[in-house]
Parts: structure tokens; sequence; C-alpha cells
């Protein structure tokens, strides 16, 4: 967490790859219940166990994923398919716009294959260290933070996914973890309150996501971040006059 | 393999959306710039929330409740520690119990 960071005053600054390293378990232990439950339901699936889990490593998001491999077994058309996976993962572009002021002083080949790694705890966890008072440190360690966070929380994904599909069948079924990532994502969320526009956002975002969370293919998420982009926006124009 | 396919593209399509403004090297027009600022807050805050209030599905006080206290706990243990895996299984072993106090009041 970046506030290992800042409480470890006295200790002599520890570099991007170690930060990295030492920020992405906290996080990979948040997504093993996650990633575990959705490989075996991904391998309960009438679509090929091996089929399902290569969704992994060439979508690595696990709620087009599940859409991708649900809809696939249920039958449905191939355009179908690829529709209601890519609206799910539409906030990508968010996250994208949101990181570009950050990367557009990466090499011209990290910045085509930094994106690869991009899903909400690598957004979540960058943005973080991006949005400190010192931008992050120079454009080589955001580099390397990001893609020590990316590829270890990707790898992270194969491996938890490929164990919940061999599991499959083995595992209770009554594991109460459901808590353990939204509870990542909301401690990942308070250092990012810094503002009252922040505030605005995350607050408007959080409850217009809730009224709207019986949408299908993740609408209510992205109905909620753009009612908070949109309030956060406004407060910042509201306070600038 | 038309399954294969059919994920491959949605990979590639993925991956369009994620390297869209990042593979580019020029900065945003100033209406979009004025908005990035917010989206970190806004999304985090859209993915956590109703997951926070209804982590099977449904808000309901049996579930809310439990899982607001769980929250609490594990946002109480971060401030204090600043270890998200010390944060994250405190407020699970809280939200365990409270979810055994409430089967037991009900």
């Amino acid at each position: 967490m970046s506030r290992v960071a800042t409480t470890s005053t006295g200790t002599p600054a520890i570099g991007p790859v170690r930060q990295g390293c030492r920020d992405s378990p906290g996080v990979v232990v948040a997504y093993v219940p996650f990633g575990v439950a959705l490989g075996a339901t991904l391998a309960t699936t009438s679509v090929h166990p091996l089929l399902a889990w290569s969704s992994s490593p060439l979508l690595f998001g696990g709620a087009a994923q599940l859409l991708a491999v649900q809809l696939i077994d249920a039958g449905a058309g191939p355009a179908v398919v690829v529709l209601g996976a890519l609206v799910v993962n539409a906030r990508m572009l968010l996250y994208s716009a949101s990181l570009a002021p950050h990367t557009r002083d990466w090499p011209t080949r990290w910045r085509w294959a930094g994106p690869f790694l991009l899903a909400d705890p690598v957004y979540a966890l960058a943005l973080g260290r991006f949005s400190r008072p010192d931008g992050g440190g120079r454009a080589r360690d955001r580099l390397t933070y990001y893609l020590s966070v990316g590829l270890t929380l990707w790898v992270a994904w194969l491996l938890l996914t490929a164990a919940g599909a061999l599991l499959a069948g083995a595992l209770p079924a009554a594991l109460p973890l459901e808590l353990a990532a939204p509870q990542s994502f909301l401690l990942l969320l308070l250092p990012m309150l810094t503002s009252r526009p922040a505030y605005v956002a995350a607050a408007l975002g959080g409850t217009v996501a809730v009224i709207a969370s019986g949408l299908p293919l993740g609408l209510g998420l992205l109905i909620g971040a753009a009612a908070g982009v949109g309030a956060g926006a406004l407060t910042a124009g509201a306070r600038d006059d | 393999m038309t399954e294969l396919a059919v994920l491959a593209v949605i990979g590639l399509g993925t991956y369009a959306m994620r390297a869209a403004f990042i593979v580019t090297a020029r900065a945003a027009p100033a209406g979009l710039a004025r908005l990035l600022p917010h989206v970190g807050p806004a999304v985090l805050a859209a993915i956590t929330l109703p997951a926070l209030l209804a982590p099977r599905g449904t808000i309901a006080l049996a579930e809310t409740l439990p899982a607001l206290l769980a929250a609490a706990t594990a946002v109480l243990l971060w401030r204090r520690d600043g270890r998200l895996p010390v944060a994250l299984f405190g407020g699970l072993g809280v939200w365990w119990l409270a979810g055994l106090a409430a089967v037991s009041l009900v």
C-alpha cells in the first residue's frame, strides 16, 4: 500500500519493484476466493475446461470471463457473446484515460505492452501510487511499479483460476469469502479521497451504482462511474469559479 | 474452434479499450482532462459500494449490517498498521462473527 511508504519514514526509500511486490500480495489474497470460485464455475460449464480457463490469459478480467463462458455455455451466438463481454469491460476505457496522464513519458513499446496488464486491481494500485504528491516518481519508477504489480496479478490470476478449475467439486459449498474483494477495493479507494470533489465523485458513483445494481452486463457500474465522474467535475468546477 | 476465436476477439477488443488512451503520448483534450481526476474515486466506489451493501446479491439488514461492521473493522485495522492482509482477514473475521450472531438472533 502507498501507506507503507509514507509510514516508513527514516528508512531509505525502497525501489519500485520491491514496492510493487510488497503491494501485490494483499490484493492477490483478496482475489483468492473470487479467482478460485470463478475457475471452478468456468470448469463446471459444458465448455471444455482448458478452453474456459484460456479466458484467464486472454481476457484477464473475472466478470467478463464469467459472462463470456456462461453465454457460450448457453449457446448464444458469437456476436452476442463478444458484445456482452465488451460492455462488461467498457470500464477499461475509463482506466486507460485515467492512467494516460501518468504514462505519457513511458517508452513507446511499453505504452503498447503495458495496457495488456490493465485490470481493476492493477488500475487501483497504480493510480494510488501515481496520485501521490511526488507523482509516483520518475517515468522509469512508475513503469517498473506498474509492470511488477501487473505481472504479479496476471500470473496469480492464471494460477488461482487454474486451481479453481482443478478443485471444482472438491470445494466447500459455502466458504463465506465474498467480502474479500470489495473490502480490498475499499482500502484502495480511501487514500484517493483527498479532496471535496473526490468525496463527491465517490459518494455519487457508489450510490448510483447501488441504485442501478439490478441492471445486466455490469451497466450499473458504468452508470455509477459516469455519474460520479460528472459530479466530481461539477464540484471541482464550482470551486474554481 | 469458434469458441476460442470468440474469446480471442473479446481479448483483442478489451486490449483495444485498455490501450486506447495509453498508446498515444498526446495530452487529452481540455474537456476530457477535467473529468479524469474523478475517474478513480468514482469507479472504485461504484465497484465497492454495491458489493459491500449486498455481499450475496441482496440488501437486507442481516446481510448488510455485518458487512458494514466488517468494512469498518478493515478500515480501522488498515489505518493502524497499514498491512492489507491483516486488515482483510480482520474484517472477514468480524464478518463471520457478526454473521453467526445475526443467524442466532433471527
